[in-house]
């Protein structure tokens, strides 16, 4: 290019990098995030009540185990990464059941029949509700299977999972719980 | 009738004609404007509420829209929430408690996210405004007929009124 | 096969990387030679993509698992229709065929320069390259489509079941991709006019007509993709608002603009500097989309799909937007034209009216599907921009610009003539004012979907009258037979039948996104319910095990309120093994002037009741044929002129003191 560089060429020139650099940066901005997680309301708020149907008989409601930290797990039987944190979500019980910490089952759009079956197989020894027409889990604001919402003792939810859990992290945060309220 | 009065019709006529059909479908507008709409029914009333929320689930449907379970549950918690004699936008404020804003199809108007509703309007007025600087600053601009006219021979008056006469029929059945 | 295709992939990279540096150089340096060896290494880099896809092809075809791409996207007992579609069912293979479309267009434009270059011709071969060279490097670098897995498995994951559900699959991607990347060569040559300094002019007329192909192509590609959203996704709908689906309209608006505006520049030499930009901008746009949508920045919720090509993209786009504008920057003095107008109401001001109101378009769309992005970069805040946002603030834009193409063509070059305006506009305006009455008096109550109709008439009606009128005018003259007459002002009539197709599109538009009606219901099987004046009656279920796949049919009757019966609906519920849940398949009752559309939702009780969404969509069809009426008319305007003129043409043409309209594309 033979045109010299006058000023206001380089003006131009440099408005044109100026503007390509802001789009760039704000598109960049979106790149590192999983566009999937969308932080949920309820974090720091009062966990809503529900009183729901267990699979095993009888009736199970949320505020009575208000002073307990309760581990809500939305899932179904034809959900394939429940069954990848099946594992973790027992381990938990088990660890924990003596010294405070329910966790909960919330079965969604599912058929009683099918999960029973699930339950059976799975190992499963903690409560299971049927929540037959999602009012708890629109409620919870559940935009799929699994999520897992953990409770404390003073019944405010402190975490929200979106994906398979890993016991590790829900054991830390259960042990903290723990520790802050002795 | 003289000649003159009949090229006035000729010219008249066409422009009462399209007047009538612009004042035509003017009023037909303002008379379904002022009319409105009848009021909804209940099943209407859901569809409405619905289509303003998004369903969580899915891409980019709304629970109006959606096949899915969940939104069709979601609709029957409205028809339910109206029932019990719940406002539209009590009920939007319920499922914007459980999922958050993203939850509405439209952004909140408060906040960055309201300067969403003012966007389309800056834009196309802007547009319009640019358009407008440009075709008054062509029309002020000398033309290039102008500026050859001023090198080449003068040209008579009754010269210039067959050129034009010529111009004018050509204009007439160019394509393009 | 793996092996094979990573070889061609490498040696495609190799031969374009030379083609680059080869034009490059010789345009630096004037060698034809060197130029001359690049113009035909297109063709080489075209022969091993087409190989490089044909082996992806067999190794689908042949069930080789080895390659992880087969893996993951086809399966044993997946038919062969569906698994040679598995080219494009996923983002690495797409990106071969990608690849090849590319190599395809500049293979033709290698063929269509062999004897006469213009002086930029070695610039914009370098251009190209480029392009093709970057996208060589996605499939070689960040995206594997021939990567090898260590162990293969027994039998792969099969396609996504939605992308294996209806053969439209088989046309739509390769149009719309034929759209997209034919941009490249309109912003090849608008670059190469700007590096080469000269020929700004020469540019529009060796680019109006490639423009109008690619134009036509997208056309057809968003057409499709519409029509197999409708078809298979089962929401009775075929438009969302989606990014996807946004990001395609983009270039399509942009085009669109460009395809008027640079009939100022041939004609008046008016506007260089903006088509230049308009161009680059449709480029910009195409590349901004593929950033968008292969780049996982928005995506779906619950999708964990992780890519590593976003942040290439983004510098890509980054380079495109750079150095294109930069360029009009650079070049801003020689660009400045000297224009002039005799009068705003010509067909002058009437093309500045179109490209603001379809720029507008654009910048409404792309702003509301960026904008959540924005949003959580500047404040932190989530929110969703969806259909009624969009609807709301496109609509008024749309509705002027129907009203601009169905008065403007009554406009003359330079000056007005008010009276003739007028008088051409009598049975336009009339025809427009009578649908609205008329529409109103049936009871539709929306202002906007009474004045959509009838500024669609409007449309129709002045584009039908202008193209008799031009046919009757070169009756008079010649006496030839109206084909003839036709093809003489064929621009123009192409143009008008163009707009006669989006009035019609339109119309299935207004039609189906305001008065279609829906209804939820659940029936036992031999129940009815009265739906849209028709009973329909669930019959039973039918379970059919394929392959591939369990088929669940529900059969409902539609029968006439009297009991007879005159259609069946089979919507089914697909089940893949792959797939945790039933993937719904609609059924459609076609009609000229409605469709009755119903889906699955659920199933109780092995099929003892079933869940229904019944829809009666108006003007759908109309939609589909407005859009070929309109892709046809693009055909007709690019469709190349006989080499040869009779004397009489040119003496014509040249009365009219002009070059005649195709010949600058010659």
């Amino acid at each position: 290019m033979r045109a010299r560089l006058t000023r206001r060429r380089a003006l131009l020139l440099g408005s044109v990098v100026a503007v390509v650099a802001v789009i760039v940066g704000l598109l960049s901005t979106g790149l590192g995030r999983d566009p999937s997680v969308i932080a949920s309301p309820l974090i720091g708020r009062a966990a809503p009540n529900f009183t729901l149907p267990q699979l095993t008989g009888g009736k199970l409601t949320l505020s009575k185990l208000r002073g307990q930290i309760v581990v809500i797990n939305f899932w179904a039987s034809w959900c394939a990464q429940c069954q990848d944190e099946q594992a973790a979500l027992n381990q938990t019980w088990q660890k924990f059941q003596d010294s405070g910490v329910v966790v909960l089952g919330v079965d969604f759009e599912d058929t009683a029949g099918d999960a029973r079956s699930y339950v059976n197989s799975a190992g499963v020894s903690y409560p299971v509700v049927e929540d037959a027409a999602s009012r708890t889990a629109l409620v919870y604001g559940l935009r799929g299977v699994p999520e897992t919402f953990v409770v404390n003792q003073a019944g405010r939810i402190v975490d929200h999972v979106i994906g398979p859990i890993s016991a590790g992290s829900v054991a830390n945060q259960i042990n903290s719980l723990l520790q802050k309220s002795t | 009738m003289t000649a003159r009065t009949v090229r006035r019709i000729r010219v008249t006529l066409p422009a009462l004609l399209v007047l009538i059909a612009l004042a035509a479908g003017a009023g037909t507008l303002a008379v379904v404007a002022v009319r409105g709409q009848p009021p909804a029914t209940r099943a209407q009333q859901v569809q409405q509420i619905a289509a303003g929320l998004h369903c969580p689930i899915c891409k980019d449907l709304s629970v109006a829209d959606s096949p899915a379970p969940l939104a069709q549950q979601m609709r029957q918690e409205i028809a339910q929430k109206l029932n019990a004699g719940q406002s539209a936008s009590q009920i939007r404020a319920g499922f914007v408690a459980a999922y958050g804003d993203t939850v509405l199809m439209s952004p909140p108007r408060h906040g960055l996210a309201g300067a969403a509703y003012f966007l389309p309007a800056i834009v196309l007025i802007a547009g319009l405004i640019a358009a407008f600087t440009l075709l008054r600053r062509w029309l002020r601009a000398p033309g290039p007929d102008q500026l050859e006219s001023d090198s080449s021979p003068p040209v008579s008056a009754s010269e210039r009124r067959a050129l034009a006469k010529a111009v004018a029929r050509l204009r007439e059945e160019e394509p393009g | 096969m793996g092996q094979l295709g990573t070889y061609l992939l490498v040696l495609g990279l190799v031969l374009a990387g030379y083609g680059l540096v080869a034009s490059a150089v010789g345009a630096r340096t004037d060698r034809p030679a060197l130029v001359e060896s690049a113009r035909r290494c297109a063709f080489g880099v075209a022969a091993v993509l087409v190989a490089a896809n044909a082996t992806m092809v067999v190794a689908l075809l042949r069930n080789d698992f080895a390659v992880r791409y087969v893996a993951e996207n086809s399966a044993i007992q997946t038919p062969v229709f569906y698994k040679a579609l598995a080219l494009w069912g996923a983002d690495d293979g797409s990106l071969l065929l990608w690849n090849l479309i590319l190599a395809g267009y500049i293979a033709a434009v290698a063929l269509r320069f062999r004897r006469d270059r213009p002086s930029m011709f070695p610039y914009a071969l370098s251009v190209l390259f480029t392009v093709q060279v970057f996208y060589l490097v996605l499939v070689n670098g960040p995206a594997r489509p021939f990567g090898s897995l260590a162990s293969p498995p027994a039998d792969g994951r099969g396609p996504a079941p939605l992308l294996q559900n209806h053969p439209l699959m088989a046309v739509h991607p390769p149009f719309l991709y034929l759209g997209f990347i034919g941009f490249t060569v309109p912003f090849a040559f608008g670059v190469a006019a700007l590096l080469a300094g000269d020929g700004i002019d020469q540019w529009v007329s060796i680019i109006r007509r490639w423009t109008l192909v690619v134009w036509c192509f997208l056309t057809v590609g968003l057409v499709l993709g519409a029509l197999w959203s409708y078809s298979v996704l089962g929401w009775g709908g075929y438009w969302a608002w989606d990014p996807v689906e946004n990001v395609a309209l983009l270039p399509w608006l942009t085009s669109t603009a460009f395809l008027h505006s640079v009939m100022l520049q041939e004609r008046r030499g008016m506007a260089r500097l903006w088509n230049i930009a308009l161009v680059i901008g449709a480029f910009a746009l195409v590349t901004f989309g593929t950033f968008l949508t292969r780049g996982n920045v928005l995506s779906s919720v619950h999708s964990f799909t992780q890519t590593t090509v976003g942040p290439v993209y983004l510098i890509f786009l980054g380079l495109v937007l750079l150095a294109g504008f930069g360029l009009v920057a650079w070049r801003l003095p020689q660009l400045r034209t000297p224009a002039s107008l005799d009068s705003a109401i010509s067909r002058e001001g009437a093309f500045v009216g179109n490209n603001v109101l379809l720029l507008a378009a654009t910048a409404i769309i792309l702003l509301g599907t960026t904008f959540p992005l924005v949003v959580q970069a500047v404040s932190n805040q989530q929110v969703t921009i969806g259909a009624p946002y969009f609807v709301s603030s496109v609509t008024p834009v749309f509705l002027l610009i129907l009203l601009l193409a169905g008065t403007a063509p009554l406009l003359p070059w330079r000056a007005t003539n008010r009276a003739r305006a007028l008088r051409r506009l009598r049975v336009p305006a009339g025809a427009a004012a009578v649908v609205m009455v008329a529409t109103a008096l049936a009871g539709v109550h929306k202002v906007a979907t009474i004045a959509g109709f009838g500024l669609a008439a409007l449309l129709f009606v002045t584009s039908a009258q202008e193209i008799l009128s031009g046919l009757a005018i070169g009756r008079r003259g010649s006496r030839g037979r109206a084909l003839r007459t036709f093809l003489r002002g064929r621009r123009r009539h192409a143009g008008l039948i163009v707009h006669m197709g989006l009035a019609l599109l339109a119309v299935g538009v207004i039609a189906s996104s305001s008065l279609a009606h829906a209804t939820e219901v659940n029936l036992k099987a031999g129940q009815s319910t009265e739906f849209g004046g028709q009973l329909l009656r669930y019959q039973g279920l039918r379970t059919d095990q394929q392959p591939q796949r369990a088929v669940l049919t529900a059969r409902v009757a539609v029968l006439s309120l009297a009991g007879r019966q005159v259609a069946t609906l089979s919507p089914r519920m697909n089940l893949y093994p792959a797939s945790t849940e039933p993937i719904g398949s609609p059924s459609i009752n076609r009609g000229v002037f409605w469709d009755l559309y119903a889906s699955v939702i659920s199933l109780q009780n092995d099929g003892a009741s079933a869940t229904f969404r019944f829809y009666r969509n108006p003007g759908v069809n109309w939609l589909w044929f407005g859009g070929l009426v309109m892709a046809l008319g693009g055909a007709t305007a690019a469709w190349p002129a006989r080499r040869r003129r009779s004397g009489r043409d040119q003496a014509s043409a040249a009365e009219r003191g002009r070059a005649p309209a195709d010949a600058g594309a010659r």
